[in-house]
């Protein structure tokens, strides 16, 4: 854990009814920590398609559980999704995460379209697959022009902290 | 008309299937899908209305949908369906949606 980071968990059954409570408890410590409610929803999304997918493919239909992670630093909220099943070829997937382009909607896949919108609603996606699946979604905190304050810290000032 | 309150997603999956199915087989009949209420989709409930598409394209029956709201909307831009769902409603507009 690095250092200033608040980390809350919470382990639901691989069941598709159990979902929304990871949405409801992202939902809480989003808004806690000052994500606009376009960025909550973005995340919601995704981390529902994380759980999804567990759900999906991790258990082949046996119990299992979900653990999930949230990473509460000053810049950033990272959520941490992992299952214990057999791990999704999320580089298979990765191929066909894409939008649908404009052909013909017989010709029309939706698989790898969860992948493609965690891509697309997070700021960073990763994916490790030993030991069932670890899905790591990150969204930064995009604050106002005038609280870019680090970045605009002249020398003195810094000689001035230190 | 089929109006969908609250979320559609993986939990909701089985329940929207039983209560479109029937509608969706009933090629004589415009089918209007209202999301006024919808408060939450993913890539599952995206794909199952790309699925009611899809059946009543083949079929060469009328469908809509209706109604958006803007959270959705966005959903369905960013995935690209709704070049496809506009597209159906243009038709559906075109050919009188009246049934």
């Amino acid at each position: 854990m690095k250092e200033h980071e608040t980390v809350v968990q919470l382990s639901i059954p691989a069941d598709a009814q159990f979902i929304d409570i990871a949405r409801l408890t992202l939902y809480g410590l989003a808004a806690k920590m000052g994500f606009s409610y376009e960025e909550i929803e973005d995340m919601k999304v995704a981390v529902s398609e994380a759980c999804n997918n567990a759900v999906l493919h991790a258990y082949n239909g046996r119990r299992g559980m979900i653990h999930l992670r949230f990473e509460m630093s000053a810049d950033a909220l990272a959520i941490v999704i992992k299952d214990e099943g057999k791990g999704f070829d999320y580089k298979q997937v990765a191929k066909q995460a894409a939008p649908l382009s404009a052909k013909p909607i017989e010709d029309v896949k939706i698989g790898g379209l969860g992948l493609f919108l965690m891509e697309a609603l997070m700021d960073d996606v990763s994916v490790t697959t030993a030991d069932g699946t670890e899905v790591r979604l990150t969204k930064f905190r995009h604050r106002g022009e005038g609280e870019h304050a680090h970045e605009c810290i002249s020398p003195s000032s810094v000689q001035e902290q230190a | 008309m089929v109006y969908i309150k609250g979320e559609l997603d993986l939990a909701a999956a089985e329940q929207f299937q039983r209560a479109v199915e029937p509608l969706a087989n009933d090629a004589t009949k415009l089918l209007v899908i209202h999301l006024d209420e919808l408060t939450y989709i993913d890539s599952t409930g995206i794909g199952m209305l790309v699925a009611l598409l899809k059946t009543r394209k083949k079929q060469g029956a009328r469908f809509a949908i209706e109604n958006v709201p803007p959270k959705v909307q966005r959903l369905f831009d960013l995935t690209g369906v709704s070049y496809f769902f506009s597209e159906a409603n243009d038709t559906t507009e075109r050919i009188g949606g009246q049934s």
